[in-house]
């Protein structure tokens, strides 16, 4: 491989790695949790931006030609990672007393759609918090200094750290999911005025969804942002939520693998395949817009002919349990107990 | 001095806009009984077992529940004191299997914080084997054996009553709340609830109900609540109650 290719590929599987974590946290707010967030991919933002603030150095005057930003610690690594988590977590759980509160289904996706829109274009409008539309530049890549590698193997090892965050990410999806927790997270989900009869606080268990999924998030966002080295608004805005929203409906709602599987298939492949179209018998300004009628169009046809996703929610089956249960019955048989048809 | 009754309910008021739909309501559930709850459409009652569960809060009235005062807490803190509902509409979990919608029920579950699920199974792996027990018991007893792999939501109205009656007792409660267990039923499978229903009485629990079908009130019940227009009218067994001429003008000439 040449290096250029080399560069391409260890690219688009960091910009896997990260889209997988970012489908992974809308699978716990939205596949399991039901909350419609549309403001998700502010949380990616702004784990990106506060890994930013705080790794940079101080802001230097405008006058004398620098730029106007927040914080500047110049932060040693992994510590911007960790603020970025706890500032989603925090963005995730305001967002959570905002609208989940009081505000169910449609109308609470209508409250979060706003709020994302507001903090955009707060952030977009005013200079002095993270440079408004220009955005901060110049973010240094983590421990590039430490290291002291050559710039390809130093991709490499980057590459190490985002798939290694993937999967410490789906792991921990895994546990939640399969744990009571989650299937109080799906109860909810389903009913959650039953859910509430059965003793669950459903306002507390769907903050938890919302700041654990907004952390996963926004290490993602963190990890992206380091990669390239800068930050805009114009990077995230509406539509790029609702890629995550098609990735996680197309790879299966509500299970972990169909998240990673929507990431590669819907940001990863879509996006960044259709690259590869020809571009010398379709115009050029066409490929943006093609992106968005083909991604609009697989959700549509999933949705149609598959709405449970490429991989549904799989059945909790108990099975160990359950054979463990029928050894237990079976030796009490022959106690006290009466055979009862038994299997 | 008595025991505790199951509910003390004391002059408890409720209206939307301004219609009163529990209106200076107050009884008491004695511990063990089956305690009908009956009235013309509009009367009431189902307004009053929400407010009972904490789904709706009263305006103003006390409840007390087992001794402690429950008339402002939310539903789920007062179903974790021991109170269990099943709902006039199907309510199940449609997209989990029968098992799990039985699995979510049990009270106080370790799994169900969040550090232990990010620790693992072993905390909790124990437990959920019990729960795994009582609900596979539960399920043979209402015939849902067969079904405890399949959605929820792909059962037949009938099932889905049983299905919410063991849910119902999967958390082990106090006091059971049904609201109108019979609706949409057909009558082999009403006998059959009517019977679980007696036998749970036999058991000890409490069961409070709002039913239609006089022929399920008249054989379970005792005693029974008449409520119109948002007050209690009557009280007392099945004979009284048909004796007492105010119920019997309340029924024919429904709300007005």
């Amino acid at each position: 491989m040449s290096d250029a290719v080399t560069y391409y590929v260890i690219t688009l599987l960091v910009y896997m790695g990260c889209n997988v974590m970012f489908v992974l946290g809308l699978n716990l707010q939205f596949g399991l949790a039901n909350i419609i967030n549309f403001s998700y991919y502010i949380l990616v933002a702004v784990g990106g931006y506060f890994a930013g603030l705080v790794v940079l150095g101080p802001a230097q005057p405008v006058e004398s030609g620098g730029t106007e930003y927040l914080f500047g610690w110049t932060l040693p690594w992994p510590l911007p990672v960790a603020v970025a988590g706890l500032t989603g977590a925090v963005l995730a759980l305001l967002v959570g007393v905002i609208a989940v509160r009081r505000l169910r289904s449609d109308y609470l996706a209508v409250a979060t759609l706003v709020v994302g829109d507001v903090t955009w274009l707060l952030t977009g409008n005013t200079t002095s918090l993270v440079n408004g539309w220009n955005g901060l530049t110049g973010i240094p890549q983590p421990l590039a200094d430490t290291l002291n590698l050559p710039q390809l193997q130093y991709q490499w090892v980057y590459l190490g750290i985002v798939l290694g965050f993937a999967l410490l990410s789906f792991l921990l999806m895994q546990r939640l999911t399969h744990s009571p927790f989650g299937r109080s997270l799906r109860a909810i989900r389903e009913n959650e005025y039953t859910a509430a009869a059965c003793g669950k606080d459903v306002f507390r268990l769907r903050m938890m969804a919302m700041m654990i999924g907004g952390a996963i998030a926004a290490v993602g966002g963190a990890l992206f942002i380091e990669f390239i080295g800068t930050v805009q608004p114009s990077m995230w805005n509406v539509p790029e939520t609702f890629v995550i929203f098609a990735a996680l409906i197309v790879g299966g709602r509500g299970n972990n693998w169909g998240a990673v599987l929507g990431a590669i298939l819907v940001p990863v492949g879509f996006l960044e395949g259709s690259r590869l179209l020809p571009q010398d018998w379709i115009d050029p300004n066409l490929i943006d817009p093609l992106r968005w009628i083909i991604i609009g169009s697989v959700l549509i046809l999933v949705l149609y002919f598959r709405p449970q996703g490429i991989f549904p929610e799989p059945k909790r089956r108990f099975r160990r349990i359950l054979r463990q249960l029928a050894i237990d019955e079976g030796t009490s048989l022959t106690g006290k107990r009466k055979a009862g048809g038994g299997r | 001095m008595t025991e505790n009754p199951a509910l003390r309910v004391t002059r408890v008021s409720r209206s939307f806009g301004g219609v009163h739909a529990v209106d200076g309501c107050s009884f008491e559930v004695r511990q063990g009984t089956i305690t009908g709850l009956i009235g013309p459409n509009g009367a009431g009652k189902s307004t009053m077992l929400n407010l009972l569960a904490g789904a709706l809060r009263p305006d103003q009235g006390s409840i007390h529940f087992f001794g402690s005062e429950i008339a402002h807490l939310p539903a789920f803190r007062i179903a974790r004191q021991g109170m269990a509902r099943t709902f006039q509409l199907s309510s199940e979990f449609a997209r989990m299997t029968v098992l799990e919608n039985l699995m979510v029920a049990p009270l106080h579950q370790r799994g169900d914080s969040l550090w232990a699920a990010v620790l693992g199974p072993r905390a909790w792996r124990r437990e959920e084997r019990d729960h795994v027990e009582s609900a596979w018991r539960l399920l043979q007893r209402f015939n849902l054996g067969h079904l405890v792999h399949e959605y929820a939501g792909n059962l037949s109205g009938g099932q889905k009553r049983l299905l919410e009656l063991a849910r119902a007792l999967q958390m082990k409660p106090r006091l059971l709340l049904l609201d109108e267990p019979m609706a949409g039923v057909n009558p082999a499978l009403i006998s059959q609830l009517a019977d679980y229903i007696a036998e749970l009485k036999g058991e000890g629990l409490t069961v409070v109900m709002v039913e239609h079908e006089m022929g399920t009130v008249e054989r379970l019940c005792d005693p029974v609540i008449v409520m119109a227009q948002g007050r209690v009218l009557a009280e007392g067994s099945m004979a009284e109650i048909r004796a007492n001429p105010a119920v019997v003008t309340a029924y024919l000439s429904g709300q007005r």
